[in-house]
C-alpha cells in the first residue's frame, strides 16, 4: 500500500481536524501516525495516510480543494515504499531543554551540536514567551544519542554551549521503563 | 511452574475488573508462581499482574530490585494478592509503557509514596509503605487489576511544558 504524508496548516479555528479528517474517511484512507498542534494562531496537522488504491498524488484528484477554499493549506506528498516505517532506534533518550533571553540562533547553535554528532532529534518544541520588552526563548527537544554517546558526554557538551550560548540548558535521560 | 504468554491489548481481559482471589481456590499458588516466571523470563520487566496472563484474578508479583531505577529502594520480589492501595502521596512522572502494549510509551505522572495492604503467597496479612519507582510499579500493576492501562494514566503529550493554560 502507498503511503503520503499529508500537511495542512492554517488559521486556527474549532473544526478544522474533523474537516479534515471526514474527507479522508470519505476517501478512504487511513490514518497511520499523526501529530498536529497549534503553533502561534495556526493550526499545523501532519499526518501519514494511505490508500489501498490511491498510488499518486493523481489519485486524490481534487478532494482537498474545500480545505484550500476554507483558508487552509494543504501539501501532499508520495512516500517511497518503507517511508512510512519507523526506523529502530536504540540509543538513550535524553531530553533537553534549553531557554533564556531570546537571540539569534539558539535553535541552530544547538542542534548543529547535537547533528554533528548523530545524535537524532524525534521532537522539538519551541516557544517565545516573557514580556515584549524581555522576551525568552524556550526549546524542548527530545532526541536519540548514538550508541558511541553518553548522557554525560551530552551534558559536557551542552554545558559548554551553555557557556557560549549565555543560555540555561539542562540534559535528562528519559528511561522508558516496561512495566 | 510455567512460562506464559502475555496478552496483547485489544484482548477484554485486559479491561476487565478481575474478581478477588481466594487462598481455597485452586491453582492459586500455581497462578503466583507462573506470574514469577513470566516475569523473570521477560528479562527486562518488574512486574506482571494476572490479567496479562490470561487470568483475571487479584494477584500481582513485582520485582524493581534488577532495575537501574528501582535497585537502591525496593521490598524484593512482592507477592501481592488483593492488594488495595491504602494512603497515596506526592506525585513523580515516569515514561512508562506496557508488555500488553508494544510499541507505545507515554508519560504517566502516579503517587510517589503509597502504602499498600495485600496478602501475600502464604495468605498473611501485609502492609508496606513503598516509595520512588516500586510505588509507580505497584500503582501500574494494581491498575491491570480494575482494567486500566497506563494509557488511561497518560498525563501529558511528549513535552508537555506548551500546552498549560496561563
Amino acid at each position: 500500500m502507498h503511503h503520503f504524508a499529508l500537511t495542512i496548516i492554517g488559521r486556527d479555528r474549532p473544526g478544522i481536524v474533523s474537516q479534515v479528517t471526514e474527507i479522508l474517511f470519505r476517501l478512504g484512507c487511513n490514518i497511520a501516525d499523526s501529530s498536529c498542534t497549534i503553533l502561534g494562531g495556526q493550526f499545523a496537522m501532519i499526518l501519514i495516510i494511505s490508500h489501498p488504491a490511491y498510488s499518486s498524488r493523481e489519485s486524490f484528484g481534487d478532494a482537498f480543494l474545500p480545505l484550500e477554499e476554507s483558508g487552509l493549506s494543504v501539501f501532499l506528498r508520495t512516500l517511497k515504499p518503507g517511508g512510512e516505517l519507523h526506523p529502530e532506534m536504540r540509543g538513550e533518550i535524553c531530553m533537553i531543554s534549553v531557554y533564556g533571553s531570546d537571540k539569534p540562533g539558539i535553535v541552530y547553535q544547538v542542534t548543529r551540536e547535537l547533528g554533528e554528532r548523530r545524535v537524532n532529534i524525534t521532537d522539538l518544541n519551541t516557544k517565545l514567551v516573557g514580556s515584549e520588552q524581555r522576551p525568552v526563548y524556550v526549546m524542548m527537544l527530545e532526541a536519540v544519542l548514538p550508541e558511541e554517546l553518553s548522557p554525560e558526554d551530552l551534558k559536557a557538551i551542552m554545558a559548554q554551549l551553555q557557556q557560549s550560548l549565555q543560555v540555561d540548558i539542562s540534559v535528562r535521560s528519559i528511561t522508558p521503563v516496561e512495566l | 511452574m510455567a512460562v506464559r504468554e502475555i496478552i496483547l491489548y485489544p484482548d477484554p481481559i485486559l479491561k476487565t475488573v478481575c474478581a478477588p482471589a481466594r487462598f481455597q481456590d485452586k491453582g492459586l499458588d500455581e497462578l503466583v508462581q507462573d506470574l514469577i516466571d513470566t516475569m523473570v523470563a521477560a528479562g527486562h520487566s518488574v512486574g506482571v499482574a494476572a490479567p496479562q496472563i490470561g487470568e483475571a484474578r487479584r494477584v500481582v508479583v513485582i520485582d524493581v530490585s534488577k532495575s537501574k531505577l528501582g535497585r537502591d529502594n525496593n521490598h524484593g520480589l512482592l507477592v501481592m494478592i488483593n492488594p488495595e492501595i491504602l494512603e497515596q502521596s506526592g506525585q513523580e512522572t515516569f515514561r512508562e509503557g506496557c508488555m500488553s502494549v508494544p510499541d507505545y510509551t507515554g508519560n504517566v505522572t502516579r503517587a510517589e509514596n503509597i502504602v499498600v495492604q495485600f496478602q501475600d503467597r502464604g495468605g498473611n496479612e501485609r502492609v508496606i509503605r513503598a516509595t520512588g519507582f516500586e510505588a509507580v510499579a505497584i500503582q501500574h500493576e494494581l491498575d491491570h487489576l480494575d482494567g486500566f492501562l497506563f494509557l488511561d494514566r497518560v498525563s501529558s503529550l511528549k513535552t508537555d511544558v506548551f500546552r498549560r493554560k496561563r
